[in-house]
């Protein structure tokens, strides 16, 4: 009897175990992944076609600019880095027109709630307009108040950081419009906004826009927060600049801030599994 | 009936249901723009997934009702997940001139196998919205590598999209990479906890400068027991998500680099304590 309730604690607790420590050693593997489609060849096939699709007329009457700037958000968002230039100049063809402005700026508020790359999407699009509609548009966005409350993961409520980054992609776009007014709303985003991420984006924003200059740091300055200065000397990684040139860049942000060295990394207080290979090295001598 | 007979039902019990295929609560109705237009580059390639679910270690019983039968339909789970291993495997330039680092080493984090990088581990899906992903240590198997229904629906928003997605492989990943050479990132879940010096989130990490070119393809795992040459998980996502945005493959959509550029700048201005990391890319609208 005293045997058969030693078993029977003995299998609760390995059964516990198993199922909270991890899974057995047997995983159960059944099928492979299925479907019904027709196998297809090779993606690298696909390519040519889409490189070939032709975008989607952005000259079109009012009663046709919501679906005109919905099929060009669809087009604009497929597209490659080798037509960046092609889309910059269909958006710029598109600056007066006032109609497509306001469906982009509708599609971006449409999608916020739905989809966020096609919000980001139609923000970049309505920034790179540099219209007057895009404008009121990308400013009502910036001033909309954060939430408070909705799902919280990490300690972090999403919806704020949603909506923070589509903030940030509004100021993106006041900052390019190089006007006083637009610049007005970036410095109070650098100063007053209640995201960290905007106000990063900002400070970001309005350097480059200003070429990075002297007068422009010296204008920050007196925006920026103070435990926010080190963002005026952030490190920008941009796709031209080659190794050399961004690492000598690094090296002079590194010796300005010797508050961002980081401290030694702490150990682990348990038993080593395994060793790097590069740790397995003889005693010094 | 003997207290033996009812133990050993109760046993077979739990283990059916831990076989049985968990119920999706996520949306398996709808995907973001970025998944669909990263999608259309491959069109359903099966030869990949057929390759993908065994190199991630993926298994029916955890993926069954999220698009494990459906594997061609963008909208679920189990697709949107290969679709950003799809992204991982092949959409980087490993220009190295240019790129923090190269496929090899993201692929080395995120797939299953026993390497330089990681432990064995296996990838599974949880409906739990209160984290983005997280990496669980196993004393029996693989080490397991979740992600959340926060990567895959686009209602919850912003990061159900292939880079973000992936970027979570990378993260999760790197915590396997500090269980494996057993250093400790800190008590908030497997992070520093915050906010914290210049940190705004809960869960914070240093950011340990590097150049470009100061880790040949291959060798992010490799570190010298400082901070000169060591990686956090937030960093090795924001590395990841610059290369997606600036350095990616000339097929990759501008949808995906544009929301790997937005997840990288927000998570490098908030998540690490000694500054921010790198901004990525420029802040032209388009």
């Amino acid at each position: 009897m005293r045997l058969r309730s030693f078993l029977i604690a003995w299998l609760v607790t390995v059964s516990g175990l198993a199922q909270n420590v991890g899974e057995p050693p047997g995983r159960p593997k059944g099928p492979p992944p299925q479907t019904t489609e027709p196998a297809l060849t090779r993606p690298s096939e696909l390519d040519k076609a889409r490189l070939e699709s032709k975008p989607p007329s952005l000259a079109v009457p009012a009663a046709s600019a919501a679906q005109a700037a919905r099929a060009f958000i669809d087009w604009a968002g497929a597209s490659t880095v080798r037509q960046r230039e092609e889309v910059r100049r269909l958006i710029g063809e598109a600056r007066d027109n006032a109609s497509v402005a306001t469906a982009f700026c509708d599609e971006a508020s449409r999608a916020a709630v739905s989809d966020h790359s096609r919000a980001l999407l139609a923000l970049s699009i309505l920034g790179e307009m540099r219209s007057r509609v895009g404008e009121d548009c990308l400013r009502k966005l910036l001033h909309r108040p954060l939430p408070e409350k909705g799902t919280l993961a990490h300690g972090e409520i999403v919806e704020e950081t949603a909506l923070g980054m589509l903030q940030a992609k509004a100021v993106d776009g006041l900052a390019y419009l190089h006007t006083a007014r637009g610049d007005e709303e970036v410095l109070w985003a650098v100063a007053k906004h209640p995201s960290r991420i905007v106000r990063a984006e900002a400070i970001e924003a309005y350097l480059w826009n200003h070429t990075d200059s002297a007068e422009a740091r010296a204008t920050l300055q007196k925006y920026v927060r103070a435990d926010e200065a080190i963002f005026l000397d952030r490190i920008r990684r941009v796709p031209e600049e080659n190794a050399e040139s961004f690492n000598k860049r690094l090296a002079a942000f590194q010796k300005a801030h010797p508050e961002t060295a980081s401290p030694p990394p702490h150990r682990a207080y348990r038993k080593k599994r395994s060793l790097p290979p590069g740790d397995e090295k003889p005693p010094v001598r | 009936m003997t207290h033996l007979c009812k133990l050993v039902l109760a046993l077979l019990g739990a283990l059916a249901l831990r076989a049985a295929p968990a119920q999706a609560v996520c949306n398996q109705a709808t995907a973001s723009q970025a998944d669909r237009d990263l999608w259309n580059t491959h069109g359903c390639w099966q030869a990949f997934f057929l390759w993908q679910y065994k190199a991630y270690d993926m298994s029916g019983s955890d993926w069954g009702g999220r698009g494990w039968d459906d594997a061609c339909n963008v909208n679920k789970e189990y697709p949107k997940h290969w679709n950003a291993a799809y992204l991982l495997t092949y959409g980087l330039q490993d220009n190295n001139s240019f790129s923090f680092h190269g496929t090899a080493d993201y692929r080395g984090t995120a797939e299953r196998w026993d390497n330089a990088y990681h432990d064995d581990l296996y990838h599974a899906p949880t409906d739990d919205t209160s984290i983005f992903g997280s990496w669980s240590y196993h004393f029996f198997g693989s080490n397991e590598v979740d992600t959340s229904c926060l990567l895959y629906d686009p209602n919850l928003r912003p990061n159900a999209n292939p880079g973000s997605r992936a970027g979570d492989f990378e993260h999760e990943g790197w915590h396997g990479w500090m269980d494996k050479y057993d250093w400790d990132n800190g008590s908030c879940g497997g992070h520093r906890c915050g906010p914290t010096g210049n940190c705004t989130a809960k869960g914070c990490d240093y950011f340990y400068f590097h150049g470009i070119g100061a880790y040949a393809f291959g060798a992010m795992w490799e570190n010298d027991g400082t901070a000169n040459r060591f990686h956090s998980p937030n960093q090795v996502q924001v590395e990841f998500l610059c290369d997606v945005a600036d350095f990616p493959q000339g097929w990759v959509p501008n949808s995906v680099r544009l929301a790997a550029q937005a997840d990288a700048n927000q998570r490098a201005s908030q998540r690490f304590i000694n500054g921010p990391g790198y901004f990525c890319g420029n802040p032209r609208p388009w």
